[in-house]
């Protein structure tokens, strides 16, 4: 989403969505989110929120709260996460925000919203078994190297791990 | 000691100096590895962001080889280290999970069963210190070294309360093998590496942040425990100068290439080839 649309998104109002905040807690990883008090001590930490001010953990976890679905899961904001985990440290309530984070992540997926750069990693995972595809180069490398062959999963099984999964289904 | 080796694919395919290095280093200290063969993707946390049960299947799958082997599992990288450890400690305590990732895990004839522990390289020597000491041909007196342990290896301190994992335990390394450890104000930060390919310029903007704070500790070089990281910061560098016209000069090496250096290991140019900044006056 460009620079642009975010802005213009944030400046509409966001139906309350009831129950939006439970949606979270019961989805994996979403549990935290009862426990946030609003205190703040994450977004404190955070180092994105340090460069991009727009990125305010607490400001996520409050809209949350309050039911904004629709602008949480469709700006950007969740994926300018570095899942470092600074915020879940932070945090006096065990709200685990940086979990939070991912619970967001995944529903924002199942809706279809998701960052290019992902959806490619997705495709080179279900088409090599790997994130990182070892290139000619790279076994022309190993080999100088006297390094042992690489046996990587036969992709095949990899796609039959997946395909009852959503990441399966993805790419 | 026997391991079943998870090697990940960042390293294979961009860091094979530092497998190569790893492979020679651990066998000298006595600590066998097995590769894992077949092995897929750990899922990591760009994978974990997209699908919980993807990631789940993923890691465990890996799980269920080391399962196998019958050895604890042994990871070289924060983020397969994460992934392993956390997927792990889930399937052991939760059962209605366990028994999801099962079922789906049946497709291709596999089972978690919760038999083993997954541990990082920087945990291993850690708790056999004394194999270092003992094995110390080359102390590398008056090299001041800053540990960068990356988040993955340190945080949530939840998943890793079983492990005494921890700054102290890098430093601990760095001093056996007779550095300084010199410690600075943003050693816990982020590198900034989980944003590539997400948004480049806020992941620039970190390393920026991190490799301005590593300068300024007055340290000889970096040490990572993490590809990932290694990557961010070494050819990061590249990127910091060309972008922010700024030049650190930073040495960046993996701690297990200081380590071997410590016991006596002398490095082919391909081994160290996977630098983009200069490593030869500390690794030479």
């Amino acid at each position: 989403m460009s620079e642009v649309q975010s802005q213009e998104k944030r400046d509409k109002v966001s139906p309350v969505v009831q129950g939006f905040m439970n949606e979270v807690a019961s989805s994996p990883r979403g549990e935290g989110i009862l426990y946030c008090y609003q205190c703040g001590r994450c977004s404190g930490g955070c180092p994105v929120s340090r460069i991009v001010s727009k990125h305010n953990p607490r400001r996520l976890m409050e809209k949350i709260i309050l039911g904004f679905k629709d602008e949480v899961l469709s700006t950007d904001l969740p994926w300018y996460c570095l899942s470092c985990f600074t915020c879940v440290d932070r945090c006096p309530q065990g709200a685990d925000v940086g979990e939070v984070m991912f619970a967001i992540r995944n529903i924002a997926v199942s809706q279809g919203n998701v960052p290019k750069g992902l959806v490619e990693q997705a495709r080179n995972l279900l088409s090599s078994g790997q994130v990182v595809p070892l290139t000619h180069l790279a076994i022309e490398k190993r080999r100088k190297l006297g390094l042992p062959k690489i046996e990587f999963a036969p992709p095949e099984v990899v796609q039959n791990l997946l395909k009852k999964t959503r990441l399966g289904k993805l790419a | 000691m026997k391991y079943s080796f998870y090697i990940g694919c960042l390293i294979p395919a961009m860091e094979p100096g530092y497998e190569s290095i790893t492979r020679k280093v651990l066998p000298s200290l006595g600590l066998e590895l097995e590769d894992i063969k077949g092995a897929n993707c750990c899922a990591p946390f760009s994978i974990q962001s997209l699908d919980y049960y993807g990631w789940l299947v993923l890691a465990a799958r890996n799980i269920c080889l080391a399962e196998k082997m019958g050895h604890d599992m042994l990871a070289i990288c924060d983020d397969c280290f994460e992934s392993f450890t956390a997927a792990n400690e889930l399937l052991k305590k939760d059962k209605e999970a366990r028994d999801k990732v099962n079922a789906l895990l049946s497709d291709i004839g596999e089972e978690f069963k919760g038999l083993i522990e997954v541990k990082h390289v920087l945990e291993v020597l850690h708790e056999d210190i004394d194999l270092i000491k003992m094995n110390l041909r080359n102390p590398l007196d008056k090299l001041r070294v800053a540990a960068h342990p990356g988040c993955h290896l340190v945080r949530p301190k939840a998943i890793h309360q079983r492990i005494r994992l921890g700054f102290d335990v890098m430093d601990d390394l760095v001093t056996a093998i007779g550095a300084k450890a010199i410690d600075y104000p943003q050693k816990d930060m982020c590198c900034g590496g989980p944003l590539r390919g997400v948004n480049d310029e806020i992941s620039r903007r970190i390393s920026r942040e991190k490799l301005k704070a590593l300068k300024a500790a007055g340290v000889d070089c970096v040490a990572t425990v993490c590809p990932f990281c290694f990557r961010q910061l070494d050819l990061g560098q590249v990127e910091v100068k060309r972008y922010f016209k700024e030049d650190y000069s930073l040495p960046v090496t993996h701690y297990m290439e200081l380590l071997g250096k410590a016991i006596g290991l002398k490095f082919t140019e391909s081994e160290l080839a996977d630098h983009k900044v200069p490593v030869e006056r500390i690794l030479g």
